[in-house]
């Protein structure tokens, strides 16, 4: 437990020093509990995503860094490996992958890596996966950027 | 003791017994600096001893004039004694009275010399470490510390620059003790830096600085064997040693470094980092040579065994239980080889039949069955019990001795070739 929060504590730090060299990434810790972060983040270019932005939600164990911490998206999101109702992350290094070298911030920039390199082979989105899996990648995009219209850009005027 | 002799208590400054304190508490005292180590015959501070190292039994012979002298040689060598008259009647006489001849009659040269309170004049001192070898005069340890007041005048010779640490510590006529210092000079440096350099890194863990921790126990290094990623000792063991069922896989996950994900079977604790290839492996091998000498707490002294198998760092202890079978043979190799002992070895042990075939003696030597030296002979039991072991061929009349014996097994291994 201690262990943990000091951890958090130095990360907290680091993204207050380190805010203006990754644009890409906004990570806020909670007010009250340093075990709840949110990360704001941007769809990278050249993917349907491009120009949204993806509210992530960080649910910190208290083995961490020992454990993964839990992630989500609170933002809706068409992805073969993000649950398209719970906005479950399907993601190696989140789940038997893990290393403590891993920091939450890593953690953003592998989903964000994630966003650009879908994995449809283990979908936890099955339509969007079978849209990879069948070859209709504009099929993919039309629906992702859709929904990235639809749910992580601002709504215009 | 003697009035006369200055307190070494005092004269740093902090004697508890104060008036009532047998030594002198006056400056002008001279102080008692012999090394009563060198006076036995060794002091493990060597050139850098801040006593005196003159042997008194020398010096007795070249002023032989009282018993006293014996004693306190040193206050003729550092002549600032130069007790003012006033002071050595006074001191003196109220001593005379009590502890009688041990501390009176100085020798006259003291009446004549009283007065003075510079330094010896040279050819005084010469003509006194003229009978002396130069090898057997001490340096001046203020010299060696850093700084003589004395300078040129000073009685004792100043030692030689030392290279490292930069201080007039090498003694010029003692090519062994100034060896041994510039050798623990040069090592106390090194881990020095080492240590130094040390204090910056951090464990990627807990992303904090490993020598910096809140608890000694903490401020260590956990090495691993097959990468040079630096964590905390106790961070990495606790990621090694979650559980399974978290999810995590031993081998791919666990067990590999939480950087570059190179599996390493172990982890070396160190309180310092290394920063070449040959410091890493010294660390590693002082860890494993320690590790050796400890039994290993699965194997048991073979009573149960050890899920490591021979990569076992820990100490293997067996106890052989009988020797069922032990054939013999010795051949010469050609070209001056040697002759090689070769045996057909049958071993009961635990209840399992350990066979060796044609086992041959590393180092061929030349001696009888019944000497062979298979490296554990005389091995003490737990108890201290001593056992002699000998193994006789079979051919013997008790070829099927109970032989009870400790033998590491890697010794036992790497006296054998087994083919």
């Amino acid at each position: 437990m201690q262990a943990s929060r000091a951890r958090l504590f130095k990360e907290y730090k680091e993204v207050q020093r380190e805010k203006v060299a990754d644009p890409d990434i906004q990570l806020v810790c909670d007010d009250s509990n340093i075990f709840k972060w949110t990360a704001l983040i941007k769809g990278p270019s050249e993917t349907p995503f491009e120009g949204g932005v993806f509210q992530l939600a960080f649910s910190v164990p208290e083995q961490y860094p020992l454990q993964p911490p839990q992630v989500r998206f609170l933002t809706k999101i068409f992805h073969p490996n993000v649950h398209f109702k719970t906005g479950e992350i399907c993601l190696d290094i989140l789940k038997n992958a893990w290393s403590p070298a891993w920091t939450l911030q890593s953690v953003c920039r592998a989903i964000i890596a994630l966003m650009a390199h879908p994995e449809p082979d283990s979908p936890l989105n099955c339509d969007s996966g079978n849209l990879l899996r069948a070859g209709d990648v504009r099929g993919y995009q039309s629906m992702a950027r859709m929904y990235t219209r639809l749910a992580a850009m601002p709504k215009k005027g | 003791m003697s009035k006369r002799v200055l307190c070494k208590f005092f004269a740093h400054g902090a004697c508890l017994k104060g008036e009532h304190c047998e030594f002198s508490h006056d400056w002008k005292a001279p102080p008692n600096n012999i090394c009563t180590f060198y006076q036995k015959g060794l002091c493990a501070y060597g050139s850098r001893c801040r006593y005196d190292h003159v042997k008194v039994a020398r010096l007795q012979s070249s002023s032989p004039s009282s018993s006293a002298d014996i004693s306190f040689p040193v206050e003729c060598l550092s002549g600032i004694a130069g007790y003012g008259p006033g002071i050595a009647s006074g001191v003196t006489a109220e001593h005379s009275a009590s502890s009688g001849p041990l501390c009176h009659p100085i020798r006259p040269a003291w009446g004549e010399k009283t007065g003075r309170h510079d330094l010896l004049d040279d050819d005084d001192n010469d003509g006194y470490f003229s009978t002396v070898d130069p090898a057997d005069r001490p340096i001046c340890s203020f010299a060696a510390a850093g700084d003589c007041p004395r300078g040129e005048n000073c009685p004792h010779i100043h030692g030689d620059p030392c290279p490292t640490c930069g201080k007039q510590c090498l003694h010029p006529f003692r090519p062994q003790e100034r060896e041994e210092h510039m050798r623990t000079c040069e090592r106390r440096k090194k881990q020095l830096e080492a240590l130094r350099h040390s204090q910056d890194i951090e464990c990627s863990v807990c992303l904090e600085r490993v020598l910096s921790k809140p608890t000694t126990a903490e401020r260590k290094f956990g090495i691993l064997s097959e990468c040079d990623h630096p964590f905390c000792i106790s961070c990495i063991r606790n990621w090694r040693g979650s559980s399974p069922t978290s999810g995590l896989d031993v081998n791919s996950a666990l067990r590999a470094c939480p950087i570059c994900r190179k599996l390493s079977y172990f982890v070396i604790p160190s309180v310092i980092w290394y920063f070449s290839k040959e410091e890493k492996q010294d660390i590693v091998d002082s860890y494993k040579e320690k590790l050796r000498s400890i039994d290993c707490k699965h194997f048991d002294f073979g009573n149960g065994s050890c899920p490591f198998g021979t990569s076992c760092f820990y100490k293997s202890v067996i106890i052989f239980t009988s020797v069922l079978n032990l054939c013999y043979s010795k051949f010469s190799l050609g070209h001056g080889g040697g002759v090689v002992e070769k045996f057909d070895l049958k071993i009961m042990f635990s209840g399992q039949l350990l066979t060796f075939n044609s086992c041959k003696i590393r180092k061929p030597r030349a001696v009888g069955l019944d000497n062979v030296d298979w490296g554990f002979k005389n091995h003490a039991y737990r108890d201290g019990r001593l056992e002699e072991v000998v193994i006789r061929h079979l051919g013997a009349e008790d070829g099927n001795t109970v032989i009870a014996k400790d033998i590491r097994l890697s010794d036992f291994l790497s006296n054998l070739q087994i083919r």
